[in-house]
């Protein structure tokens, strides 16, 4: 830290050397301005920082294009966090998820919300039974083909089901308040999902490409695959996920853009 | 593939109907069949409007054959507990191989008939009538004018009677239901004994005044009652219907409670829902959903919202789902093979209607 040179005593008016806290002469102190010469921000926008969210769309009553600073080491994300407050947002956890570094890398872990954190893949991404994804205004969930029963009685009485069609995993809707709603079972070894002329289709969801995404069965792994749509396709993370420069985040309805400036 | 030669609409190679214009299409073999097929889709359903006894004919044809995959009894016999892979299996069923190339003019409209034919394809005429049936007891002609009463004199106890509509449309044997309770099922023998799909004590029919009943009793696959066209039955929780070969169950709308600190639970945007129909694939597990939005849903084999492309069994537009002031209903909208409803416990059974019982189809008359 730099002190300033040429300071004089202002008590007795002899110099005063560099780094020294008190006069020599008469034993006056040296104010903390002329100690250090810091300049400051005029705000913490200017400061670098390592990273900040943006939000892109955001809760109504905090509204969109703010920008969060991720100075400190750990920032909580949530409908009544502090730091990241998105309070008119019911999908949003009181505490929801926390922004932290790991070293110099940011993460976001999920703080056991009860929506989770959705990030947007780039491309493609593995994906198991259980996962939730978003497309559009959409919600899925990829779930196993449940296990065959229909068996015969043991009166020897068969049970008439609908055509059996062989499906490796199916794809549920789900509904906001909780419900499912459409389920799709794959055939062959693919759901695509579209406003139109896909497996599953929602010719009124605006924010869906025509064709979307597609979920795809290849050997044992589902592999979420997004076909260039252009609002992207968003999947649950698990626990904590490393974050990068332009990665988008749905928290709730909150759509959250990253920056990395360090 | 066969191209139609009349709308360009190309067809399966098994179909001996356009399914765009109900043009005969030509045969690609000449293998002979046993059995008879269904008629055109387009002549049902003029045939049902223009001239009642010989709808009746077309319309008992068509039924038949909305059955008439699960009415093979080899497979079963062979212990196959899935009839309807057949369809998708590359050697089609009987019913479905091409025909045979010998056909004799219908007396009535000069129509080419395969011989095996019990009725005219094009008109629905009684061929075997016709040429005084040799075994034709009970011809449609005479159903409506002389119904239980002439038999009455050999049992005296026949209130009723289940007729058996088999795979080609005609009227097979005939089981007598008595003024009392009658239990049927697969312990009681005769037409119901090989069918591995009825429970051994499935149902049981009974007169309540003059009015036939029949109690599902408890059985595995339940009891299907067709629905009249054009008349809405309504759907509750649970309740079981069955389109072509697809059995579907309406389940009423259900949500998880939010989250004790409030947080609700994120998803797709819900259009007001009045619940979901699913695919029955097995006892507990159900195969595609489809939620009912409030201005309702359309089945079909190749219009409306949920569609089957894959189900022959079911019309090109079929029924719908739908709600009026918060309930919701079943109508079926001119299907060829109808719409069943299984039974919740009891039901009446009106004069002529059919019932689906294990992998049969049977009319009731009284």
């Amino acid at each position: 830290m730099e002190q300033a040179r040429n300071y004089v005593c202002t008590e007795c008016a002899s110099a005063v050397p560099s780094g020294h806290k008190f006069c020599g002469a008469c034993g006056a102190g040296v104010p903390h301005e002329a100690q250090t010469l810091e300049t400051k921000f005029f705000g913490a926008l200017q400061m670098p920082g390592k990273a900040r969210l943006i939000v892109v769309r955001g809760d109504e009553a905090m509204g969109e294009g703010l920008s969060y600073l991720l100075q400190a080491t750990e920032h909580i994300a949530g409908r009544e966090a502090d730091q990241i407050p998105f309070p008119s947002d019911t999908w949003l956890s009181p505490r929801h998820a926390n922004f932290l570094y790991r070293g110099e890398k940011l993460v976001v872990r999920d703080e056991g919300s009860l929506n989770g954190v959705y990030i947007r893949i780039r491309g493609a991404a593995p994906i198991k039974v259980g996962d939730h994804f978003l497309c559009g205004q959409q919600l899925f969930r990829v779930d196993a083909t449940p296990r065959d029963t229909s068996g015969p009685e043991a009166d020897q009485t068969y049970f008439y089901s609908s055509p059996k069609r062989p499906s490796a995993f199916r794809v549920t809707q789900v509904l906001e308040g909780g419900m499912d709603g459409i389920v799709c079972c794959a055939h062959e070894h693919t759901v695509q999902i579209g406003r139109e002329e896909c497996d599953i289709n929602f010719p009124d969801d605006i924010y869906l490409s025509p064709r979307h995404a597609r979920v795809e069965m290849s050997g044992e792994s589902l592999e979420l695959i997004d076909e260039n749509s252009q609002n992207g396709t968003y999947v649950r993370i698990r626990g904590e996920r490393e974050l990068s420069h332009e990665d988008y985040l749905f928290l709730g309805r909150n759509l959250l853009r990253v920056e990395v400036t360090a | 593939m066969i191209v139609c030669s009349r709308c360009s609409k190309d067809n399966q190679d098994h179909y001996k109907f356009c399914l765009g214009c109900g043009a005969e299409l030509p045969r690609l073999s000449g293998k002979p069949s046993s059995s008879t097929d269904a008629p055109p889709r387009g002549s049902t359903e003029s045939g049902r409007s223009s001239n009642a006894p010989r709808a009746r004919a077309a319309q008992a044809e068509a039924l038949a054959a909305e059955p008439q995959m699960a009415l093979e009894s080899t497979p079963m016999q062979a212990g196959r507990p899935e009839p309807i892979q057949e369809a998708k299996s590359d050697s089609l069923p009987a019913e479905l191989a091409p025909l045979g190339d010998n056909t004799s003019p219908c007396p009535h409209c000069g129509a080419g008939v395969p011989e095996n034919f019990r009725f005219c394809h094009v008109c629905g005429h009684d061929l075997v009538g016709e040429a005084g049936g040799e075994t034709s007891d009970d011809p449609p002609a005479e159903r409506t004018s002389a119904p239980a009463v002439a038999d009455a004199p050999k049992r005296a106890s026949t209130r009723a009677r289940l007729i058996l509509i088999q795979p080609d449309g005609s009227e097979g044997e005939m089981f007598p239901l008595s003024a009392g309770p009658t239990l049927i099922g697969r312990s009681s023998g005769g037409i119901f004994a090989n069918d591995a799909y009825l429970s051994p004590e499935h149902a049981e029919f009974r007169f309540e005044d003059d009015q036939l009943v029949v109690k599902d009793m408890q059985s595995l696959n339940g009891v299907y009652i067709r629905i009249e066209p054009d008349v809405p039955i309504e759907l509750f929780d649970g309740s079981v219907f069955r389109v072509g070969q697809e059995i579907l169950r309406f389940d009423a709308p259900t949500a998880p409670e939010p989250a004790a600190d409030g947080t609700q639970h994120m998803g797709s945007p819900h259009r007001g829902y009045l619940g979901r129909i699913s695919l029955l694939v097995g006892r507990a597990t159900t195969g595609n959903s489809y939620p009912i939005p409030p201005r309702g849903i359309h089945l079909g084999r190749e219009r409306g919202d949920v569609v089957f492309p894959e189900d022959g069994y079911v019309s090109g537009l079929h029924c719908r789902v739908h709600s009026e002031v918060g309930h919701v209903f079943l109508t079926d909208i001119g299907s060829s093979n109808g719409t069943f409803v299984r039974v919740s416990n009891e039901s009446y059974v009106p004069q002529g209607t059919f019932v689906l019982m294990g992998q049969q189809l049977f009319r009731a008359e009284y």
